[in-house]
């Protein structure tokens, strides 16, 4: 689906991403994990086409990011931020239909097709009930769902989420992530962030480490998500232990 | 029947109301003045008008003519070259003020924000200003207004492309300062004015009025308005996206820069225009995007062709009151201040209610 080689990218003279190379499939979820700054939005920022100035290639379904116009990017490629509050009550159902943009042209509004999609996606996600609510009167998962569901609207095979959990509650946060795994189980690939290395044992297919803007681990969760990694990355000693088949971080402070 | 049918009818059912309105805000403006005039009397010049304007034709193509009424001579005057050059530059005016500020409340993600946010009116005020100085008439002031109010936004876009920081953030700042720099011309202009004749004059300018339209200075407006309006419509859908992060509409495929600054461009485009004509008329475009949005929601898709209408409407009424209440017209821009003045202090008291 996507293919990362040798990115490098810097703000000045300090590199904020060194030499980063990976790979994302359809139908897996990768985790990327890393302490805060590390660079892993300025990496979503590069697959995402809003930075443009780096070195090294990054290959979406053949193509190189860089050469492709927004409007097509945007029907490969969607993006998940956090949750947010806009200046404007939108109802949640245009907060979703507007996700089809990139399928309409540029003087249209999305038609009857795309008010399929958009009512499609607000199923999927099980935030049908709430598709004539303000988006500004709902609650954080219930943002965060609706902009996953925009995601699904926009039709794109590829999904980057930033920190989707990050404002939630704990609740909210595990239901958000498991539809996001049940979409990636549905063939898509989803690219996304946390600070919690247990989201990675939960959710993910493989994870992506990184420190100092490298790559310092990549590969599946369980292996990977280890004692010594998540000293390094984060500087904390812990306990990686199975329980009733389930790996998790036991802090120890 | 599900929610979205329910909310596609209850915007055709506003679009309808609004647009009867409208119908009936033109007879009753038509109709009410010093002299009165029935909606049949009316019915009756229109029809003369038209027979007038056909017949030639008809007699040359087909050897017809239609039979018109005779119609009254100062009737017809007073229908055709006082009341119809105003009611319709009132229609026109409302609607550019308010699909701006609709327009301009997306761009700059801002609720808050007006048509004149960028000084488009600070700039026509200058222009205006300088021409009642050197006594051009009022045709030349017209030009004035519109050339420098488009000339005050070219600075303003400039000044903003040079400057560093948020790109909303600096255009609105630009836009202050531009604004402020026009007001001090103004105020020079002002200073050194003759005060028993001119100073009157650029004062009245100031304070907006619809009196002075002839049916000559239609033309003259509609253009501008038609060439900003169109595109507004047309990219309607757009502006909803530039509400949210520059981002987030990025990467949903829309080219950010080249679309707002169309939005920008379209927008100043149609103040320059009634503001040149009507003088500053305040509020309008603050205030119906804001009520239209309680009616039909956030989505330009909707909002947009609401709010001209709703304009229209606004404007007209408000018209009517600035010529009927007292014996002597009151400015227009006075009754919109007194009117959203209020209007604004309800609605920051009562924000979590805007939808």
């Amino acid at each position: 689906m996507i293919t990362v080689s040798n990115l490098t990218f810097s703000y000045g003279e300090q590199n904020v991403l060194e030499d980063v190379s990976f790979r994302a499939d359809a139908g897996e979820l990768l985790c990327v994990l890393g302490p805060n700054g590390v660079g892993k939005s300025t990496l979503f920022r590069c697959i995402l086409g809003l930075e443009s100035k780096y070195r090294g290639t990054i290959v979406c379904a053949g193509e190189d990011t860089r050469k492709i116009p927004a409007d097509k990017l945007a029907r490969m490629i969607a993006y998940v931020p956090q949750s947010h509050s806009p200046s404007f009550n939108y109802s949640v159902f245009d907060m979703v239909l507007m996700g089809t943009t990139a399928h309409v042209g540029g003087f249209a509004s999305p038609g009857k097709a795309q008010t399929e999609l958009a009512e499609k996606a607000l199923e999927t996600v099980g935030i049908a009930h709430l598709a004539y609510r303000g988006y500004q009167r709902i609650s954080g998962g219930e943002r965060q769902l609706t902009l996953v569901a925009r995601s699904l609207a926009q039709q794109a095979r590829l999904i980057i989420m930033d920190e989707p959990t990050a404002n939630l509650d704990y609740g909210n946060g595990l239901r958000v992530l498991k539809q996001v795994k049940d979409l990636a189980a549905s063939g898509l690939a989803v690219i996304q962030s946390t600070h919690n290395p247990d989201h990675a044992f939960l959710f993910a297919d493989r994870v992506l480490a990184l420190k100092d803007g490298a790559v310092a681990a990549e590969g599946k969760p369980v292996g990977t998500v280890t004692e010594e990694l998540i000293e390094s990355l984060y500087g904390i000693k812990s306990r990686v232990r199975e329980f009733d088949g389930q790996h998790r971080v036991y802090p120890l402070l | 029947m599900n929610e979205r049918q329910i909310s596609a009818k209850r915007y055709a059912l506003v679009v309808i109301l609004l647009t009867l309105l409208l119908v009936a805000a033109v007879f009753v403006s038509f109709g009410i003045g010093r002299y009165k005039i029935t909606p049949a009397t009316l019915l009756e010049a229109v029809w003369a008008k038209f027979a007038e304007k056909v017949n030639p034709l008809l007699t040359k193509l087909f050897h017809l003519r239609i039979v018109a009424p005779e119609v009254n001579v100062s009737v017809n005057a007073i229908v055709w070259n006082s009341r119809f050059p105003r009611v319709i530059m009132a229609c026109l005016v409302g609607c550019c003020l308010s699909g701006a500020g609709a327009s301009y409340q997306g761009v700059f993600q801002n609720p808050m924000a007006s048509p004149d946010i960028l000084g488009a009116s600070s700039g026509a005020g200058m222009g205006a200003s300088l021409a009642i100085l050197l006594q051009l008439g009022a045709k030349m002031t017209m030009v004035f207004a519109f050339v420098a109010s488009i000339g005050a936004i070219a600075l303003v876009m400039l000044v903003s492309r040079a400057a560093r920081g948020s790109r909303v953030l600096r255009i609105i700042l630009a836009g202050i300062m531009v604004s402020s720099l026009c007001n001090a011309v103004t105020s020079f202009i002002k200073l050194i004015a003759d005060p028993n004749n001119i100073l009157p004059a650029i004062t009245f300018w100031m304070m907006g009025s619809l009196a002075k339209t002839r049916a000559s200075s239609l033309g003259f407006t509609m253009l501008p308005m038609a060439a900003g309006i169109i595109p507004l419509i047309l990219i309607r859908w757009r502006i909803n996206l530039l509400t949210l992060s520059d981002d987030e509409a990025k990467t949903m495929g829309v080219n950010v820069p080249r679309v707002r600054l169309t939005v920008i461009v379209c927008a100043t485009l149609v103040t320059a225009a009634a503001v040149s004509v009507s003088g500053l008329i305040g509020w309008v475009g603050l205030v119906v995007p804001h009520l239209c949005r309680k009616l039909v929601g956030s989505n330009y898709k909707r909002l947009l062709p609401v709010s001209l209408i709703g304009g229209a409407v606004f404007m007209l009424l408000v018209d009517d009151v600035s010529r009927n209440l007292l014996r002597t017209e009151i400015p227009i821009g006075i009754l919109t201040a007194v009117i959203g003045a209020p209007f604004f202090l309800w609605l920051i008291t009562r924000k979590s209610e805007v939808v």
